[in-house]
């Protein structure tokens, strides 16, 4: 009698482990077309890159951190941190203010009108990669520019003077802020519309104006997925690349081939048929860019797993 | 409205946000704008006219001739290939994200989490980040400068997991798979039967998130593709500009390509999203609000 009730129970056990084991296997089989690309353009490229930036890749010997000596050592480097950086600064910075700016003051609006501004400011999302930058060749040179009485006011005569005027770093900020900035616009207008009408009110009632209520309550209120934008900018940032690449379309003249880390590391490989040196560059961009969302994923809860 | 503010500041606080809010019209509009009216411009008209003048039928007709038949038809076959990549790149994406989301969100597994946090941190890291890395790789692999090579690294899209993942965390009932479950069908049946007709809202979105990722990537194209044959759109276009020299404003050369062209070409990049866009902006609510998208 006893003895029939453990081999039921064994059994019963037995099936369920059986049944979990079929589980699993078939959640990996509905996973393996997503693995199989995980690993191949996710892990192991990463590796790949980090292993090969330990090897003289001519000579295809280990030569440790030699590649690495090789980046830091080139004068170019430092100065594209220095380019880089003070691009991010701008892009982040114009990015938090006139997102935020623009959200609040779209939402204080009439509905109608908000929604029709917001797809207006959304539209040029639409220019991305390459057309952004021919676009903006066009619209920051005086003799054909949209902007061209503008331009001229300023004592601008030339796409040359337009350049040396606002800066590098200003001229591929602006470009990444008119196509960028739209969809966060768009992002925080349903966050803003989302938030507790119970509060407005409330704050209505103690006499707040449209201003404060603005800055005291709606900005507190989304204020970290304005630092979370801020931070997603700054590690996108860090990657540029399209931007000074496609300089040189003006012409020679306005080539920057070796502005960017991204575009060393493109020089490297592609110039110089250094793959380790240009590996070693990738890797250490690549590293930033995952320091970075370790950071977002562990430390915040913007994005949730359970 | 009974607060102590005199109506002068109030006026001026609106005067402010509809300043702020114009000037913001012109600089996101303005650039548009013109770039759809260029089109139709000549060269002359571009440089002598006012900004916002009309082009003319004739003018509109002429480029557009110059710049489809321009080296046997080039810019056909760079829409062609965009098309290629486009269409490729997206089923394989859906064919990875819709099953893949759909498993880490309902069943629960050894990996699972680690599988997860990995999606993530793939999802934040800007792709531009492993581009380099992955021309290295393809190279190793034989792939660069194929269509294939191509069509694979873009079908890798996080992004489309996490989304699937969230979307049937949340809106696919527990109650019906465990009754379905009693009913005898296994997970694949249940994936096929009850989960996959739920799925076309995440299909939808996904799709029109990794069409855009797809068709507007320049970076990882112009690495991978060497062969002039091979390229997109947007690679393409530059290739355009600097054969032709459209942009730089030095003395002509009898090259057919001159700024009308290029901005016609640049409306073709555009025009596609831009469609997609005014068709779908909720998408782009509903899908960055849960979860941010890159730049």
């Amino acid at each position: 009698m006893a003895s029939d009730v453990r081999a039921a129970t064994s059994d019963r056990a037995r099936k369920e482990k059986q049944k979990a084991r079929r589980d699993t296997r078939m959640s990996y089989l509905l996973l393996a077309p997503y693995l199989l690309l995980l690993m191949m353009f996710g892990l192991f490229p990463i590796a790949y890159a980090f292993g090969l930036s330990f090897f003289d890749t001519i000579e295809m010997v280990f030569w440790g951190v030699t590649n690495y000596q090789f980046v830091f050592d080139d004068f170019r480097v430092p100065a594209s941190v220095v380019n880089v950086l003070a691009f991010v600064a701008i892009w982040v910075t114009i990015t938090m203010i006139g997102v935020a700016a623009l959200s609040l003051m779209l939402d204080s609006i009439n509905r109608k009108t908000a929604n029709t501004l917001r797809t207006i400011y959304f539209l040029p999302g639409a220019v991305t990669s390459s057309a952004i930058v021919v676009l903006w060749l066009f619209v920051l040179d005086p003799s054909v520019s949209p902007f061209q009485p503008v331009l001229h006011s300023l004592g601008w005569g030339t796409r040359a003077d337009v350049i040396s005027g606002i800066g590098l770093a200003g001229v591929f900020a602006v470009m990444a802020y008119f196509s960028a900035s739209g969809g966060w616009i768009v992002v925080f207008g349903g966050a803003l519309s989302s938030l507790p009408t119970e509060v407005m009110e409330a704050a209505r009632i103690d006499g707040a104006n449209r201003f404060q209520l603005a800055t005291r309550i709606k900005l507190p209120m989304i204020w970290r997925s304005l630092v979370l934008m801020g931070i997603l900018s700054f590690a996108g940032g860090l990657q540029l690349f399209v931007e000074p690449q496609l300089m040189g379309l003006a012409g020679p003249q306005f080539a920057q081939n070796d502005w960017s880390l991204n575009q060393m590391a493109f020089q490297y490989a592609f110039r110089m048929g250094d793959f380790g040196a240009s590996a070693a560059l990738s890797s250490l961009l690549v590293g930033s860019s995952i320091v970075i969302a370790l950071v977002i994923v562990f430390a915040t809860k913007f994005y949730k797993i359970d | 409205m009974s607060s102590r503010t005199a109506p002068m500041r109030l006026n001026l606080g609106r005067f402010v946000v509809f300043a702020t809010l114009a000037f913001a019209v012109c600089f996101y509009g303005i650039p548009l704008l013109w770039l759809f009216i260029a089109g139709t411009r000549s060269e002359a008209s571009l440089l002598t006219d006012p900004p916002f003048a009309l082009g003319t039928w004739e003018a509109f007709s002429r480029t557009w001739t110059n710049l489809t038949t321009y080296n046997n038809f080039q810019i056909l076959t760079w829409a062609g290939n965009s098309l290629i990549y486009s269409v490729g790149g997206v089923l394989l994406s859906l064919i990875a994200s819709i099953p893949g989301g759909y498993a880490l969100a309902q069943s629960e597994f050894p990996g699972r989490k680690l599988i997860l946090t990995l999606t993530l941190i793939a999802m934040i890291t800007p792709s531009t980040a492993v581009v380099l890395p992955i021309f290295l790789e393809l190279n190793l692999l034989g792939l660069s400068n194929t269509y294939a090579g191509l069509i694979l690294a873009s079908g890798f899209f996080p992004f489309g997991v996490y989304l699937t993942y969230v979307y049937f965390s949340t809106s696919l009932p527990k109650g019906v798979m465990d009754s379905a479950r009693v009913d005898g069908a296994n997970r694949f049946q249940l994936f096929t039967r009850i989960a996959l007709p739920l799925a076309r809202p995440i299909i939808a979105l996904v799709a029109f998130f990794s069409f855009l990722a797809i068709w507007s990537n320049y970076f990882l194209a112009f690495v991978l593709l060497s062969d002039d044959k091979l390229y997109n759109l947007p690679v393409g276009l530059t290739a355009l500009v600097s054969g032709s020299g459209a942009l730089s404003n030095l003395p002509s050369n009898d090259v057919p390509i001159k700024k009308p062209e290029v901005v016609l070409a640049a409306i073709l990049v555009v025009l596609p999203v831009l469609l997609i866009f005014m068709a779908a902006q909720r998408f782009v609510r509903s899908g960055m609000l849960s979860g941010a998208e890159k730049g």
